[in-house]
């Protein structure tokens, strides 16, 4: 499974580069032309994740992120979900970068196949960083009508929470 | 997101203001070049995709892909615009795959393009959750991680996360629906801007 699933990026630029020669597509010139978009994209989203990374770190450095995910842990553990991942599912919606580093934490403190591991990877591999879809995607646009949106995305996101972990302990 | 943002922050500053000032400016710092970091890293990536994209619309393949999925996207965002329907069917099949660096690029031009077609307010909602709840099938990245980390069994997440995706999915999309499809929704959306409010 794991060799299978290194396999498929490979194949995929084999595949295109393949296809487009047969094509008679000129391939360096495409993908020289496409990498130009590359730098005016991250310009325009470069302000709205330096603010997304600004304020997680002000909450990580004021302590109010870890006396939230405090707070909360007894609610967790009502809806059967481990406690101990509060600080994961926080940080989850916000920002993907600060999410990857606790889920390293967690593996390490927990070890890669206990039961919490595996919760934490089921949650990380079932949702996006939600904040981060509404800042980059729709940061170009005026007219912000997602409000409902983002509450069924934050409704989803909590119920997959609970999902993912009950299934976790039957497969 | 203005309301949210000005409030953490003040929260923030309040509380490192009591407790440690001198850590201020380091820690909102530490925060920007985390983003600049984040971003020459993601330079490198959107290079690759976007180099990558452009040979697949010259080579013709954005083209076939559309077209076989654009029939269920007009279904699904109730929209005509031509444009904008091939940037989301590029977005979601690029999703699939589990490549979210190629989806943005995208998922930015859908966006856009959404935004400006008829029935904006649903469209834009309905893919906004869509990528929200992620429909990722193989999560490749954290699989990485785990063989990385010598787990015994690396594949193990798969089929959790593959239903737990679903499951998000589905809900979050039949949601959108019940709520925010173009007839009679000013009464409910606004009914459910004013619990919003409620509860932020």
């Amino acid at each position: 499974m794991t060799t299978f699933l290194a396999l498929i990026v490979p194949t995929i630029f084999l595949g295109s580069f393949l296809f487009a020669i047969c094509r008679k597509v000129k391939v360096y010139d495409s993908f020289t032309q496409g990498m130009k978009g590359a730098i005016p994209l991250i310009v325009s989203i470069f302000p709205y994740i330096a603010a997304v990374t600004m304020l997680s770190k002000l909450l990580e450095v004021s302590g109010l992120g870890a006396q939230l995910a405090e707070l909360l842990s007894p609610f967790f553990h009502f809806l059967g979900v481990p406690e101990e991942l509060a600080p994961l599912i926080l940080i989850k919606p916000l920002s993907g970068s600060g999410s990857i580093a606790v889920i390293s934490d967690i593996l390490d403190i927990y070890g890669v196949d206990s039961y919490i591991a595996r919760c934490a990877c089921v949650l990380y591999g079932s949702s996006e960083t939600v904040f981060y879809i509404g800042a980059v995607y729709f940061s170009g646009i005026k007219r912000k009508r997602l409000h409902v949106a983002l509450l069924i995305s934050l409704f989803a996101y909590f119920l997959s929470i609970i999902v993912g972990c009950a299934l976790c302990r039957i497969l | 997101m203005n309301i949210l943002f000005s409030g953490v922050l003040l929260l923030c500053s309040v509380i490192i203001l009591i407790r440690a000032p001198e850590n201020f400016l380091a820690a909102i710092l530490d925060g920007g070049s985390r983003a600049a970091t984040l971003c020459v890293s993601l330079i490198a990536t959107y290079s690759v995709w976007m180099g990558l994209i452009k040979v697949w619309e010259d080579s013709g393949v954005t083209r076939g892909v559309s077209k076989l999925l654009r029939p269920l996207a007009k279904k699904l965002f109730k929209t005509d615009d031509r444009a904008a329907l091939d940037a989301v069917c590029m977005n979601l099949s690029v999703n699939l795959l589990g490549v979210s660096g190629a989806a943005t690029p995208y998922g930015v031009k859908a966006a856009q393009l959404l935004d400006q077609s008829e029935n904006a307010e649903y469209s834009s909602s309905m893919f906004f959750v869509l990528n929200a709840t992620s429909l990722q099938l193989l999560p490749t990245s954290l699989i990485a991680v785990r063989v990385s980390m010598h787990s015994l069994s690396p594949a193990d997440i798969v089929f959790p996360t593959l239903f737990t995706t679903l499951f998000s999915t589905i809900l979050g999309g039949f949601l959108t629906w019940l709520f925010l499809r173009p007839k009679k929704r000013e009464n409910v959306c606004k009914f459910l801007q004013i619990q919003g409010a409620g509860t932020q």
